[in-house]
């Protein structure tokens, strides 16, 4: 992945895991490598089988099969608390009956720095959460954002080698959550220090991460950079999960895909014999919306379509149409509220798209 | 709430409150009397009886040896009841019901029925005779109190704070005491009071464990009320009742009584 001679921070080989309840396995023949100072993301639904990946990197768990590396070395005989992981938990886990320097001072005490050095740390990774002046508060004295900020530095102040960060914003609301996404990133990249955060949010992993990895149903779907796996996501599961709303299903056409008949237009990320079932996949921001007739210059796919619904969002108009002649419904977004009127719910409009916009894929999956 | 809902709900509290308090009211009043006899109303006030207590060698004794016995009962009980309550709620047992209804058997068995079998054990040591045994017994019939007490703050607490304390360094022994203790120490609080007071209290199996010479206060009492009852034995027994009450007061200053009203 970097492509650079010294060993990566962390690469998993074929990892499993099995935890031998009769279900289906949480994590199954997961393989990376991630390169130091990298910020990659697990993405994933609940059940996927990402937050039990990054506990066997942390250690609380072992792979059932598989080895972890860490550093170049193999970790799985490595205890927790012996590894040089600094985790931020999903519901913080700060220490209550201790105060916030407390908390940020323990991992320092834990390995025995002296007591001097101790103090001008915790000054400094405060300052670096932009909580100086804090540490003598208690936990809950903090408002959540606060908090995050503590259970970052507790994570950083012994300066590990790898970061984890076990969905730490799923609680918080929106406004503080992106700002803390933000956040996140200008400390990695203030401190360099490898990171693998897991979400579920395709947002989050869009803003903060170099990589991205998909997972679902404990194997990993598609390993890439955001923007790679945003253009070109490697099956419909990714592709949903990344924000895709409108799927057109239909055989593989000399053009594209024959939907219902009809020719449409696009691009197929693998080969695909002609005939076969697949999957057009379409992001709601690369469809174009007409008032029916009006001409929409430059798609290679133009078909008519009724206004089922509209949701206005502020800054763009979500609009549900549907396709008689392809059977199916699509979103679209629209930006242009001047347009406002023409876009009335149950008004015939034109769609189009161009080739490249219209992913296609093989049927089997999602 | 209806107002008629209002009324039965309120006549209920206050049935409660006057039955549960009356027999501390009516121990209070007997002992403020300025006569020769248990009596309610009390026939003239003085604290005559409490200084004649104060005074009482015997009964001094007996009030430090149900002390040493609460000091040693709470002393055996922290140790096994916390570590008993973490073990049963955190961690996935084989035998995790069997040992709860196990734990439950104290309570189950009537005291007179472990007093013997205790009496019987601590007679083949030759043990009996002195106060340490008579500590231990009441460490373990009461052991279940100690541990729910335990178990009810160990269910409340993260997981994921142990697991924190190892991602900080933390090897198994530093997060006991570090992190797990810290977070169940409300609850053995709470256990190490209720022990120290129901040792303090304990009587039947008390009187099976000990001889003349070693008598703990309520074993005396006990003796007294057979003989003649007079009324420094309810001065005798607001004492007691002071102490529960400055038990509770404890409690309530460094965990909080919510702890109860949480506790399953």
């Amino acid at each position: 992945m970097s492509g650079v001679q010294q060993p990566a921070a962390v690469v998993a080989e074929g990892v499993d895991m099995d935890f031998g309840t009769g279900a289906a396995m949480a994590v199954k023949d997961a393989g990376f490598a991630l390169g130091r100072g990298r910020f990659l993301t697990i993405l994933g639904p609940s059940g996927s089988g990402k937050t039990t990946l990054l506990r066997m990197i942390a250690g609380f768990q072992t792979p059932t099969r598989g080895q972890i590396l860490i550093g170049g070395k193999p970790a799985d005989a490595v205890a927790p608390h012996r590894r040089s992981v600094g985790m931020v938990f999903q519901k913080l886990a700060l220490f209550p009956h201790m105060t916030v320097a407390q908390n940020v001072a323990f991992p320092l005490k834990m390995r025995r720095f002296n007591p001097a050095e101790i103090a001008g740390r915790v000054e400094r990774y405060l300052e670096l959460v932009r909580l100086g002046g804090f540490g003598a508060r208690r936990i809950h004295e903090l408002s959540g954002g606060q908090q995050q900020r503590v259970a970052i530095a507790r994570a950083l102040v012994f300066e590990p080698e790898l970061l984890l960060l076990d969905e730490p914003l799923a609680a918080l609301d929106r406004k503080l959550r992106e700002e803390m996404q933000l956040e996140f990133r200008r400390i990695q990249k203030e401190l360099g220090v490898t990171t693998i955060n897991v979400t579920h949010d395709q947002r989050e992993a869009l803003v903060v991460s170099d990589e991205i990895i998909v997972m679902d149903q404990g194997q990993i779907q598609q390993h890439a950079a955001p923007a790679e796996m945003y253009r070109r996501p490697a099956n419909p599961f990714v592709a949903h999960f990344i924000g895709v709303s409108s799927f057109l299903k239909g055989r593989r056409s000399a053009a594209g895909i024959e939907v219902n008949g009809i020719d449409c237009a696009g691009q197929a990320v693998a080969d695909l014999a002609p005939g076969v079932a697949c999957l057009g996949a379409i992001r709601a921001e690369q469809i174009r919306i007409a008032p029916a007739g009006a001409p929409l210059p430059g798609c290679d796919t133009v078909v008519q379509g009724q206004v089922t619904d509209i949701v206005f969002e502020g800054e763009r108009l979500l609009c549900f149409v549907t396709l008689p002649a392809l059977a199916a419904e699509v979103q679209i977004y629209h930006h242009d509220p001047a347009g406002l009127d023409q876009l009335a719910k149950g008004a015939s409009v034109s769609v189009g798209w161009t080739a490249g916009d219209l992913l296609i894929f093989a049927a089997d999956k999602g | 709430m209806s107002r008629s809902q209002k009324i039965t709900i309120w006549g209920l509290v206050w049935f409660s409150i006057i039955t549960l308090s009356l027999p501390t009211l009516v121990v209070l009043g007997a002992s403020l009397t300025a006569g020769n006899m248990v009596a309610f109303p009390p026939q003239g006030l003085s604290l005559q009886w409490y200084e004649k207590i104060a005074l009482a060698r015997d009964l001094q004794q007996a009030f430090l040896r149900s002390l040493i016995v609460a000091a040693i009962c709470t002393a055996v009980a922290i140790p096994v009841g916390t570590l008993a309550g973490l073990a049963l709620s955190r961690f996935r047992l084989r035998f995790t019901t069997a040992i709860q209804v196990y734990l439950l058997l104290p309570f189950t068995i009537p005291l007179i029925g472990s007093g013997i079998g205790l009496m019987l054990v601590f007679g083949q040591w030759h043990v009996l005779g002195s106060l340490w045994p008579v500590g231990i017994a009441c460490a373990v019939i009461n052991l279940p109190f100690i541990i729910w007490s335990v178990s009810s703050s160990a269910v409340l607490l993260d997981p994921d704070l142990e697991l924190a304390a190892q991602s900080c360094g933390a090897g198994r022994v530093q997060t006991f005491f570090h992190v797990t203790l810290p977070a169940v120490m409300p609850g053995v609080i709470t256990g190490s009071l209720l022990m120290f007071i129901l040792a303090m209290n304990e009587f039947l199996v008390s009187l099976l464990l000990v001889d003349a010479r070693i008598v703990t206060l309520p074993v005396l009492i006990y003796n007294s009320i057979r003989s003649i009852i007079t009324p420094d034995l309810a001065a005798v027994s607001v004492v007691f009742i002071v102490i529960a009450l400055a038990v509770i007061w404890l409690l309530d200053r460094l965990v909080g009584l919510e702890i109860f009203l949480k506790s399953k």
